[in-house]
């Protein structure tokens, strides 16, 4: 978003809930929270979040002890074919809380800090309709996109005409990410923080990925 | 919560549902760079950490001692003891969970099975360490002062309080124990007493403290050695010891804070070894030797460790066997001893037994007749397998004066046929376990004299190490040739004998008298044969092959694989570790052949 300056500022003075409040002002923790949801589908107009996790990230060290995770009611059917994505039925969700009540929670506890993530616009659209409804702001916070950094560091300096693939599994398996199964905002979320330690590692050490990997033949 | 974390992997697998619901609870997962160090020698380490990508180095001042693969948990021993003995190096990029210590002491108080691992690697390591010259550093532990160790506070409740108030002020203060006075006694009350007066005696929550305490204490003062408080523990059977100073409770001595200390000084398999007062007493010892090898292997202890933790307790095993065995003339003018990888002190699944008796003089024709009988029979009794070569006491070739065998080495010298150089390896790697050593010492200094300069006798004898290829191609690539489907590949002929074989012949002809295999290395190295840097190397391709026999070995054992190694079934790591060994054997190769010249054979 441009302006994203200007568009802070109005946020902060036309925002309805005070409860928000929390998010504006200058980040001095260090840290940053890599985020995930979980939805219905894939349009941020329409479809709803049915799961977040967010985790913590300080200095090389991803704090999975001190995650925020919640499961959130739709207020709609979900259909079959995200179901079988996320594997999370109807059921499953029943017992969840509405997202009136777990949006505060987790806005409260991402705070100032940036957000790290993987196709983070898509997960950042989709809390931004929540919160212009609720509380008429977007997301202020900066956000870092992981396939932006792992773009950085392998095609930065690429000729012309390379093949480019910023695909989840591909960067995962590229920088060597533990296999998680995906799909699962917990996990898409630790492995987005790992991306992310190991990018800003490499980056702050002027490490490139090589493009040519050379497959051993066994 | 990481779903990743394998609850499987030992010692999480001995925790409850609910316990392990804490650990994910309570993980942190770190990243570390190639270099980054984990742990610090001499620090306090503040968590447990897992390794779940990547390798970490445990090292010694410069010397690597082990490398942690994946799910590999360390430090236990710094763990217990507070302070690290290594540093914790990242190898390459790692990532680690990360336990805080107060959770993994939390979970070892309320689960003995999980304390029980700690316990045993603990012990293990120490009792490792032990045995590898570091007598003295265990000695020094025993006479170490309790005021050293870290205790767990004490905290004084008045005996009027009721058990209600005393289980919340024990949760509160984290305590498992408190010091309850009560009418000028001091007594002690501790979770499980309250637990036992609630459930097991129905007493209601309003009882008074004092009246389930219990005032047998045992106590112990600061000034104390550790081995004193090793000795009340015993001695009562109590977990846990009241340290006072005159009037000043001072803390609790768990069990906990002493097991670093219990293994080093008396492993309970030594004690049995030393207390057989007969044959049979000694069977069942025997039995749990060669069971141990494979808990070790399981709990993570490493090869060189556990080969060395066998060797000893075989050695003492023959000791006393010998001692039961033996009549007197040949316990006075007799040496026994081990040859071959007993020896050599790398033999960890029982092989053979390789043995044989030295004599000063010629003893009593029937008593040496008995002996060789009684003892080679006890031997083959206990599941030690007769040597097919006959290298046993009951041999007379292999029990005899030292005359006798100087007359053969001169023999073997002058035939440079197999059975000499089999021979002559098998002696040259011998080691006294009993009786007068100075025997032995002086017939290996023969030996090395008669075959000084013999420069075509000694490259005949080297040329067995081309008998096998090493499976490693030019480009680095395996050549898988052994096992049924042919994707296998034999890492004792391919690597650890030639590299045993050929440091063994270059030791021979330098007249060294070391016999393990790495320190031959490392003096061979000291002589210049080679450098210290490819010495290292060729150590760590050494430990690293017998690491992989052995588990190979166990898995046969389990009935399952054929014992042989397939690199499709291992990991990345593995795989260029593999790689790296085989291709250091390969260059030691070279390095074998032009120090003999065996380009002219």
């Amino acid at each position: 978003m441009p302006f994203r300056p200007l568009v802070r500022l109005i946020d902060r003075l036309a925002m309805t809930d005070r409860r928000y409040a929390v998010l504006f002002g200058k980040d001095t923790s260090g840290e940053a929270v890599a985020i995930d949801c979980e939805t219905t589908g894939l349009d941020p107009w329409q479809d709803e979040i049915i799961a977040v996790a967010a985790i913590p990230i300080r200095d090389g060290r991803i704090l999975t002890s001190a995650r925020y995770e919640a499961l959130v009611r739709p207020t709609g059917p979900v259909a079959a074919t995200s179901i079988k994505i996320h594997q999370l039925r109807e059921m499953d969700l029943a017992a969840a809380r509405p997202i009136e009540e777990v949006l505060p929670e987790l806005m409260a506890f991402i705070g100032r800090r940036p957000l790290v993530g993987y196709y983070l616009e898509f997960d950042v659209a989709m809390l931004n309709r929540y919160l212009l409804s609720f509380a008429n702001i977007h997301v202020p916070n900066p956000q870092i996109e992981v396939s932006r950094l792992y773009y950085e560091r392998k095609f930065g300096d690429a000729p012309p005409g390379t093949e480019i693939d910023l695909r989840f599994a591909t960067i995962a398996k590229d920088l060597g990410i533990p296999d998680l199964p995906v799909h699962d905002a917990f996990n898409d979320a630790l492995a987005t923080a790992m991306m992310y330690v190991k990018l800003v590692d490499y980056r702050a050490r002027g490490i490139r990925i090589a493009r040519m990997r050379d497959y051993e033949a066994e | 919560m990481p779903k990743v974390f394998d609850r499987h992997a030992p010692p999480f697998d001995r925790l409850t549902e609910p316990e392990i619901e804490e650990v994910r609870a309570a993980l942190d997962i770190g990243y570390f760079r190639a270099g980054d160090v984990l742990l610090h020698r001499g620090a306090p380490a503040e968590a447990l950490y897992v390794v779940i990508k990547g390798a970490v180095e445990e090292r010694d001042a410069s010397e690597v001692i082990d490398l942690l693969g994946p799910k590999r948990l360390f430090d236990s021993r710094a763990l217990v003891q507070g302070a690290c003995a290594h540093d914790f190096v990242a190898a390459e990029e790692t990532l680690a969970y990360i336990l805080p210590r107060d959770k993994a002491l939390d979970l070892m108080r309320r689960n003995p099975a999980f304390a029980a691992h700690f316990y045993r690697e603990t012990s293990d390591k120490l009792e490792a360490f032990a045995s590898r010259s570091e007598k003295r550093e265990v000695g020094a532990l025993m006479r170490a002062h309790i005021s050293e160790l870290s205790l767990t506070p004490a905290v004084e409740i008045d005996g009027d309080l009721t058990l209600a108030d005393a289980g919340r002020l024990m949760n509160e203060r984290h305590v498992d124990a408190v010091i309850v006075h009560d009418h000028g006694q001091t007594g002690i009350a501790t979770g499980m007493s309250l637990a036992k007066a609630v459930v097991l005696d129905r007493k209601p929550l309003e009882t008074r403290i004092g009246d389930v305490a219990r005032y047998d204490l045992v106590t112990v003062s600061p000034q104390d050695f550790v081995a004193t408080a090793l000795v009340a523990m015993t001695r009562h059977a109590k977990r846990r010891l009241v340290v006072r100073e005159g009037e000043t409770f001072l803390g609790f001595l768990e069990d906990l804070h002493l097991l670093g200390f219990i293994a080093g000084s008396s492993p309970v398999v030594t004690g049995r070894i030393e207390r057989a007062g007969s044959v049979a007493d000694l069977a069942p010892t025997a039995k749990e030797i060669a069971a141990q090898v494979e808990r070790l292997h399981r709990q993570g202890l490493k090869v060189q460790a556990i080969a060395e933790v066998t060797s000893d307790l075989n050695r003492r095993l023959m000791r006393r066997l010998f001692e039961l065995t033996a009549p007197d003339s040949i316990r006075r003018h007799g040496c026994l001893i081990v040859m071959g990888s007993e020896g050599r002190g790398e033999q960890t699944v029982r092989t053979d037994q390789d043995n044989g008796l030295l004599l000063a003089e010629p003893v009593d024709a029937a008593d040496l007749a008995t002996f060789r009988r009684r003892f080679s029979e006890a031997l083959a009794s206990f599941g030690f397998p007769p040597c097919p070569g006959g290298v046993m006491v009951s041999n007379p070739e292999w029990s005899r004066t030292v005359e006798d065998y100087e007359s053969d080495f001169r023999r073997w010298a002058v035939v440079p046929e197999e059975r000499s150089f089999l021979n002559v390896a098998i002696f040259y790697d011998a080691q006294a376990v009993a009786g007068n050593a100075r025997l032995l010492d002086h017939a290996k200094q023969a030996m090395i004299d008669t075959l000084k300069g013999e420069k075509v006798w000694l490259g005949h004898f080297a040329r067995a190490i081309e008998q096998f290829t090493v499976p490693v191609g030019f480009f680095r690539s395996f050549i898988t040739a052994e096992g049924r489907k042919g994707d296998a590949l034999d890492v004792k002929k391919g690597g650890i004998f030639p590299i045993l074989h050929g440091i063994r012949a270059i030791a021979l002809e330098l007249g060294l008298t070391e016999t393990s295999t790495s320190r031959r290395i490392e003096l061979v190295a000291a002589w210049g044969v080679f450098g210290a840097d490819f010495a290292k190397e060729l150590n760590q391709a050494f430990l690293f092959l017998s690491e992989l026999k052995l588990d190979a070995q166990l898995k046969a054992q389990r009935g399952l694989g054929d014992g042989l190694v397939r690199p499709n079934e291992m990991s990345a790591i593995e795989r260029d570790l593999l790689r790296d060994a085989l291709y250091a054997v390969k260059q030691f190769r070279e390095i074998v052949r032009r120090h003999f010249n065996l380009s002219v054979f």
